[in-house]
């Protein structure tokens, strides 16, 4: 592990001179945590809970926030008015507040700062930064859901408070407390949020340096011990860490508030960190974190198991739950942010007579800069909070088909020989794979946009070789452009002004992969107009149709920067501070890529095809561009099992297309370890097997029997069961559902089940599984939350829950099971790619639980155009009932759209697409000595239908296997109306 | 749709149209046949106990465990250990599940016959490669067409073919060639074997002779009072002064030496020093290379250690001992006339050096001394110090012919051993690989040319200049198996167990293993590298071509295609 001691540059005259005055020490192990901040070194976190710690331990402490009463004003929707901040000197600051109501239930608390706004301050440094508050965060995260709301009414305007109702019914009421300003949010006359309930509310007002003698400081955080009045102002001006020091031309700015959650014991989200999905507590103790969830999107290589250090992505939003409600909040800022979390327990009440002590959770944001800007969600459904977040930010967009399947990556492939050899043994081995993937090295030294020569001399002919199996490329390109001579794209970057600058408002120059660059400011709407022109056909040369795109590093990662990203002090378009804007750098980047790469399709004949871009930053929204993986894990038992937690923490917050690198990224795994990673990855919704350059090969070929047998089924099941998967991320797309599920969602009352998070369902198919993640397991532990049967998924043993059942789990076993009352679409012929799937027929699987009926919905398009969006899909539901003794096919599809010609002629080539199989799992045994069933097929467009006897088999139970029954050959067509009466 | 269905009952009707007119159905082999000839029912191959009509044979529903009812379609493709299964697969328990049929048949009328996987039927891709006939696309899914093109692929091939046959008929002229070349050199090893014999038992003869002389002259010379060369003018004391000159000469000599290449050493340790600060200094951290972190880590822990004193005066010390003994004011021919006791002499020597470094150069002389004697750099004289000098010419002589009739002999019996030796290495079948020894082929890949010389070494050379890298230098034949698909042309390795060189222990790898390279070695005309992969981290496998492995004994015969 560590390389350490100093960050940044290391003088050898500082070395000669440790050397000769022996004062050098050994440096610490700890690599990582040197490297990136703790709350302690990050000055504005730092005030803030000092703040609270002030608050907490004053008694009778008054926050001095106040809601001018007479400031407030309602209107259509949105209430205003003005929070007075009272300094120790008498002065004020005027913070403008709105509160709106949207149509959706949501409500969104804004503060900003009136001189800010008004840019009645001054600059240090002479900088020409912005001076508002940064309030652009909107134009890149939210994208719907705003319609105010008609409905919401002023309910009572008082002295001490004033309050509001809005939602479903004006079920939700939000009363603002005058003095101190405070908000609490109830649903059903019943308290579910509170901001500043612990007087913890901070909001840092502009004020000019006062300039005290100079005190000889030392690089560090360490306070000169000379302040003694008042405020600790060490960390308000310039801030150093790792030799590099932040200029902070506005002083202190930071925002910060406390939000409560009366009776929640489990708060969820806070994406992305390693941690259980249930948030820790902060505030160290046993068991708990010493430093808050930190948000700030950075490269952090080798990063730790169970930690609350940040990590590539952010999205500040997070659910509380409890036995039957859900409710949330978004913290929309894209600056820095770390987030306290605390739980105190009401010990018995003495009103609450018998009834067990409730848990609270508190959780305390703190943010360095812009405005304090929080959305919240009431619920009451897991579903009402993550779907309306989702309307906010957009759905995850609905992938290409391919992009669900298998993806083979590698740092690198090393020629374009070397990729169509991969391509050619994966056939050979009769091992389905999708997409091949080509890292960094693919490039003429780094210059993106070029192929190099030497070892891609014929990219075309390699695409061509993969488009012959309905293949593709995806092939990376990164922010950082090389600095250098003879290379056109930093020409253009430079001439046309659209990199990032420095605090002094030039080109910025850093260190990455090529060594000197320059980063594309994708703030910069001009920007996005002219990466639209590098990605053309005609000037990417050797980029075929079937490529497609991968952004790293796009934190942005900085070899030489603080932290490894950018400075602070830079700035960005509009000239907004790199400070402000750095958790929504990723996103702009990808949304970037995404527009050039609908530009490149759009231009040409029929080609409208969905981009597909996989990012590693990203912040609130990025799901609409593409997918996202969880960046450079290790090839360790802990990052497969930590792997999962995390993609279902990203599953609830709206970025449901999520995967890990499979076998692990640094580090070669064992076998067994390379093949119980297939065996997850196969449930992971973003599923690639990626490797590091020093490793040794791992291609799932390589690792021999029963290894590669083993992995090959693991693939063969996730493309056997791809339907469900597909429409598993249509729901996703329209409606913000996680596509895989955690407990809590999918058993909401169930509170034994809150905190698990090894073992989740698959979409709405009721497929639950939990893959092994220890070395040598022979089984697994699932946890059956309700009175249901659930089956083993590839012996049909039956299992009663509630309760928990031991299922074997040998390496060859992946722990899957099938919980009764779904009906799970398959498609069961093994082919290279899942292109070469299109034409072939279905299985459907009905799973028949206690009640005896079963439901499943299938969604199918042509994979890869955006014509689902004119109506050419097809949307079915399949509901089987033991009562009515049938199984019938019904449509989905919103009325009206079938007219065009696209839709028609996607129809029609869906027509010969049919059902080869239903297999009916839990089958009664009153079907004992049926032979035959009577299937009836209704044609689109006719109402009248033919009824023929259709071949019938019945297995009855097998000590604990469950009899199951298949209906051979139906012949119904998938898009079709049909009924099979049995 | 109503049309496309019907145009699909059409298709289903030309497929029992095709069964009866070629008696057997679609997908089915002619060593197939037979089962499929009842025309009333079908029998599961491996299932006999399964009766089914001859109606469910292809009609696209998999109804036998071992998928032999579905011999032209996709329907039994998942019955395969590398699919996932459930019960409902194979609709009975306990039935024979190995599959009975090897691929769907494509008959390729004007090129080869040959299977095809089921999973590749009806799946909109046409196979030529294996099915030149595009039969097994009958289904047209998505609109897909596959024409014949058996007799442009065959004709194509048999062309191949034609030209890969007369290749082979050269390949195996050359390697009769090889063979004799082979057997040439090793009689030669064999002619200087028995040589070597004769010499040795020569060479034993003579160094017995000068043995029996050197013990001669040595008796002779015994009790001869007068010892060494050095002049008369003294007695016991100037014999000792002009050995003590001459040492002090010598040690002086080998201190300047040792010296100058410190100080040269001193500068590349420094340029190595700021090389690895700089480094220290630029590496991406994030690169996570073990590697690297290690090396910045070693480095770290390195820099931080304390370095070696330079001390000025110590230097000026040595720059006085450099100096001729005369500007050191000794004068040696003083003491080689002086009547003075031995003793004196050394106590005297010693008071002439300068004083504040008489221990210190002392230590450092035995030092430096033990360090060159180590380094080979000066003889061990300690043994023979007492003898040599003081020696007769007459014995020197004597014993310096008894020296080199050992030598000889030595020499000799070296080779001996190494002729032995090579006779009875592995230089594979015929001892075919002693006739391609030193000779080097090359091929260039990437940004390199990569060189393979038989028995000698593998070489990576950059194109753009630049040291070459050994990949690893030849150890050992082996034997293993290879599963290739084999060109037409008939480059290529094809499947079976073949002949690979090991090459080991090349040029360390930057955070890796040391290089090494697998030379698989296929039959061809010329010796010519096919394909070069780095298979992992600095693990490297060539397929080669040689006329050397052309039918060899214990290899299949290779080239065409593997007629199934």
């Amino acid at each position: 592990m560590g390389v350490k001691g100093a960050f940044g540059r290391w003088s050898s005259y500082s070395l000669v001179l440790l050397c000769i005055l022996g004062i050098y020490t050994t440096p610490a192990v700890s690599v990582k945590k040197e490297n990136f901040k703790t709350c302690d070194q990050s000055g504005f976190c730092k005030r803030n809970r000092a703040y609270a710690d002030t608050v907490t331990s004053t008694s009778g402490f008054k926050s001095p926030y106040t809601l001018e009463p007479a400031s407030v004003k309602f209107d259509h929707g949105v209430l205003s008015g003005t929070v007075i901040k009272s300094l120790a000197d008498g002065a004020t600051v005027r913070l403008p507040l709105t509160v709106a109501l949207f149509d959706s239930g949501v409500a969104r608390v804004t503060l900003d700062e009136e001189k800010r706004k008004k840019g009645e301050i001054d600059l240090r440094h002479g900088s020409k930064a912005r001076k508002e508050r940064y309030n652009e965060a909107e134009k890149w995260a939210i994208v719907g859901g705003t319609k105010l709301s008609s409905g919401a009414a002023m309910k009572a305007v008082g002295k001490v408070a004033t309050s509001v109702v809005y939602g479903p019914e004006s079920k939700f009421e939000a009363i603002i407390t005058h003095s101190p300003f405070a908000v609490e949010f109830r649903r059903d006359g019943e308290t579910q949020i509170k901001f500043n309930d612990k007087a913890f509310m901070n909001f840092e007002h502009w004020r000019p340096k006062v300039e005290k003698p100079v005190v000889e400081k030392k690089e560090g955080e360490e306070a000169p011990p000379e302040d003694t009045t008042g405020e600790d102002e060490s960390t308000w001006w310039d801030e150093s860490f790792g030799g590099n020091t932040d200029s902070k031309p506005r002083g202190p700015e930071a925002v910060a508030l406390d939000i409560s959650f009366p009776g929640y014991e489990h708060v969820f989200g806070a994406a992305e960190h390693t941690g259980p999905l249930s948030l820790k507590e902060t505030r160290g103790g046993d068991r708990k974190y010493s430093d808050p969830y930190r948000l700030y999107n950075s490269d952090v290589f080798e990063y730790e198991m169970d930690s609350p250090m940040t990590l590539y992505g952010s999205i500040p939003f997070v659910q509380a739950h409890k036995k039957d409600s859900t409710v949330g909040v978004l913290w929309l800022n894209a600056a820095e942010t770390w987030i306290d979390v605390t739980k105190s327990t009401a010990s018995a009440n003495p009103l609450s007579l018998g009834i067990g002590a409730k848990t609270t959770t508190n959780t305390h944001w703190i943010s360095e800069s812009g405005l304090l800007d929080v959305f919240v969600f009431l619920g009451p459904k897991p579903q009402d909070v993550i779907g309306a977040y989702s309307e906010l930010t957009g759905y995850t967009q609905l992938p290409q088909h391919f992009a669900i399947a298998y993806h083979q990556c590698r740092w690198n492939y090393v020629t374009d020989e070397d990729v169509m050899d991969v391509d050619r043994k994966f056939d050979k081995h009769r091992i389905p794979y999708d997409v091949i993937w080509l890292d960094i090295e693919y490039t003429h030294e780094k210059e993106y946009f070029t192929w190099d020569p030497m070892t891609f001399p014929d990219p075309l002919t390699m695409q061509k070789q993969l488009d012959g199996h309905e293949r593709k490329l995806v092939y990376i390109i990164d922010p950082h452009i090389k600095n250098t001579d003879n290379y056109p794209v930093v020409d253009e970057l430079k001439s046309k002004d659209l990199a990032t600058h420095n605090k002094d408002d030039n080109i910025y120059e850093g260190w990455c992969w090529p060594g000197s660059s320059h980063w594309v400011d994708a703030f910069n709407p001009k920007a996005h107009d002219w990466w639209k022109t590098l990605f053309r056909y005609d000037k990417f040369k050797g980029t075929a149709k079937n490529s497609w795109l991968w952004n790293d590093m796009n934190e942005p990662s900085v070899f030489n920067g603080p932290e490894t990203t950018m400075p602070k002090d830079n700035l960005h378009h509009g000239q907004w501070e790199h400070r402000d804007v750095h958790n929504l750098n990723g996103l702009t980047f990808v949304n970037a890529t995404y527009n050039a790469l609908l530009a490149r399709d759009k231009e040409e004949e029929k080609h409208n095809v969905r981009p597909f871009v996989l990012t590693r930053s990203f912040y609130s929204g990025s799901q609409r561009m593409g997918a996202m993986w969880t960046g450079d894990n290790q090839a360790i038992w802990s990052h497969l099992e930590a792997s999962i937690p995390m993609l279902l923490s990203l599953n609830i917050a709206g970025f449901p297309f999520a995967g890990a690198d499979v076998g692990g990224f640094f580090g070669n795994p064992s076998k067994e370890l390379l093949t119980r990673w297939y065996q997850a990855g196969a449930f992971y919704p973003f599923f690639r097997g990626h490797a590091h350059i020093d490793t040794r090969r791992r291609e799932p070929y390589l690792a021999g029997e029963p290894y590669t047998g083993i992995i090959t089924q693991a693939l063969r099941l996730r493309y056997s069961l791809l339907p469900a998967w597909y429409t598993a991320f249509h729901e996703a797309s329209t409606t913000g559902a996680p596509i895989i599920r955690p407990q809590y969602y999918v058993h909401p009352s169930d509170d034994k089940g809150f905190a698990i998070d090894d073992q989740f369902y698959v979409g709405s198919t009721g497929l639950l599984a939990k893959p092994v993640t220890v070395e040598g397991a022979e089984s697994q532990e699932l946890y059956l939350a309700d009175k249901e049967t659930y089956y083993d998924y590839f012996d049909f043993w039956a299992y009663e829950g509630p309760g928990k059942e031991k299922v074997a789990a040998p390496l060859n076993t992946i722990p899957l099971l099938m919980q009764g009352g779904h009906i799970i679409p398959r498609r069961d012929r093994p082919r290279r790619s899942s292109g070469l799937m299109k034409w072939d027929p279905f299985t459907l699987v009905v799973v028949i639980g206690h009640s005896g009926d079963a439901e499943g919905t299938l969604y199918l398009d042509d994979g890869e155009s955006f014509d689902f969006q004119e109506g050419a899909y097809i949307h079915r539901k399949f509901a089987f009932s033991t009562a009515a003794g049938s199984l019938q096919s019904e449509d989905l599809t919103t009325a009206g759209t079938s007219t065009s010609k696209k839709v028609k002629a996607y129809l029609a080539s869906m027509a010969q697409v049919h059902v080869e199989k239903v297999i009916i799992v839990g089958a009664p045994s009153a079907w004992q000595s049926k032979a035959k069933v009577q299937v009836s097929e209704t044609a689109s467009g006719s109402s009248s239908s033919a009824t023929k006897d259709v071949p019938f088999e019945f297995v009855a139970k097998d000590g604990g296997k469950a009899a199951y029954a298949v209906v051979k050959n139906p012949g119904v067509a998938i898009g079709a109306g049909w009924k099979i009466q049995f | 749709m109503r049309s496309f269905v019907a145009l699909l009952y059409l298709e289903y009707a030309a497929i029992a149209y095709a069964a009866t007119d070629s008696s057997r159905p679609r997908g089915v082999s002619p060593d197939f046949a037979k089962f499929y000839k009842d025309p009333k029912s079908f029998t599961c191959i491996s299932n006999p106990s399964i009766h089914l009509s001859t109606s469910q044979i292809n009609d696209d529903y998999c109804d036998c465990p071992d998928g032999s009812d579905e011999p032209g379609t996709a329907a039994c493709s998942h019955l395969s250990p590398l699919s996932p299964h459930t019960p409902a697969d194979t609709v009975r328990n306990t039935v024979n599940a190995s599959l009975a049929l090897p691929g769907f048949y494509c008959k390729n009328k004007g090129h080869i016959p040959s299977y095809v996987p089921f999973t590749n039927v009806n799946d909109g891709i046409c196979d030529y490669d294996s099915c030149c006939d595009g039969s097994e696309e009958y289904g047209h899914v998505g609109g897909v067409k596959c024409e014949d093109r058996c007799k442009e692929i065959g004709k194509e091939w048999r062309k191949k073919d034609e030209a890969r046959k007369k290749s082979l008929g050269n390949a195996s002229r050359k390697r009769k060639e090889l063979v004799a070349e082979a057997a040439r050199l090793r009689l030669q090893v064999q002619d200087r074997l028995q040589s070597l014999g004769t010499e040795i038992e020569g060479q034993e003869l003579k160094l017995k002779q000068t043995e029996q002389e050197l013990a001669e002259v040595e008796r002779r010379e015994k009790g001869r009072v007068v010892k060494g060369s050095v002049s008369s003018k003294a007695g016991k004391l100037g014999l000792l002064v002009g050995l003590a000159k001459q040492r002090t000469n010598e040690l002086r000599e080998s201190l300047i030496r040792v010296r100058n290449e410190r100080d040269a050493n001193k500068g590349r340790l420094q340029d190595l020093e700021k090389l690895l600060t700089t480094f220290k200094e630029e590496y991406n951290p994030n690169f996570n290379d073990e590697g690297v972190k290690r090396a910045v880590r070693a480095w770290e822990d390195y820099a931080a250690k304390d370095k070696a004193d330079s001390n000025d005066a110590l230097d000026r010390d040595l720059d006085e001992i450099s100096k001729e003994d005369g500007e050191n004011g000794l004068n040696w021919d003083e003491y080689e006339s002086e009547e003075e006791t031995e003793l004196d002499v050394l106590y005297a020597f010693e008071n002439y050096l300068p004083s504040t470094i008489r221990t210190y150069l002392d230590t450092k002389l035995r030092e430096l001394r033990t360090l060159m004697i180590s380094n080979g750099i000066l003889a061990d004289t300690a043994s023979t110090s007492t003898g040599t000098s003081t020696e007769t010419k007459a014995v020197l002589d004597a014993r310096s012919r008894a020296e080199a009739a050992r030598n000889d002999l030595t020499n000799s019996r070296k080779d001996l051993a190494s002729h032995t030796e090579d006779l009875a290495k592995d230089f594979g079948p015929d001892d075919i690989f002693r006739a391609l020894k030193g000779q080097c082929v090359s091929t260039d890949a990437g940004e390199y040319t990569y060189e393979v010389c038989f028995l000698g070494q593998t070489t990576q050379k950059p194109k753009k200049g630049g040291g070459h890298t050994n990949m690893g230098n030849y150890n050992r034949l082996e034997r293993i198996m290879v599963d290739d698909e084999m060109p037409a042309d008939g480059k290529g390795l094809g499947s079976g167990e073949r002949i690979a060189m090991k090459h080991e222990g090349g040029q360390g790898c930057w955070n890796g293993p040391s290089r090494s390279t697998t030379v698989v070695l296929g039959c061809s005309e010329e010796n010519e590298v096919w394909k070069i992969m780095e298979e992992e981290k600095c693990v490297y496998r060539m397929e080669v071509g040689t006329p050397a492995v052309c039918e060899a004994p214990g290899q299949t015969p290779q080239g065409g295609r593997e007629e199934l």
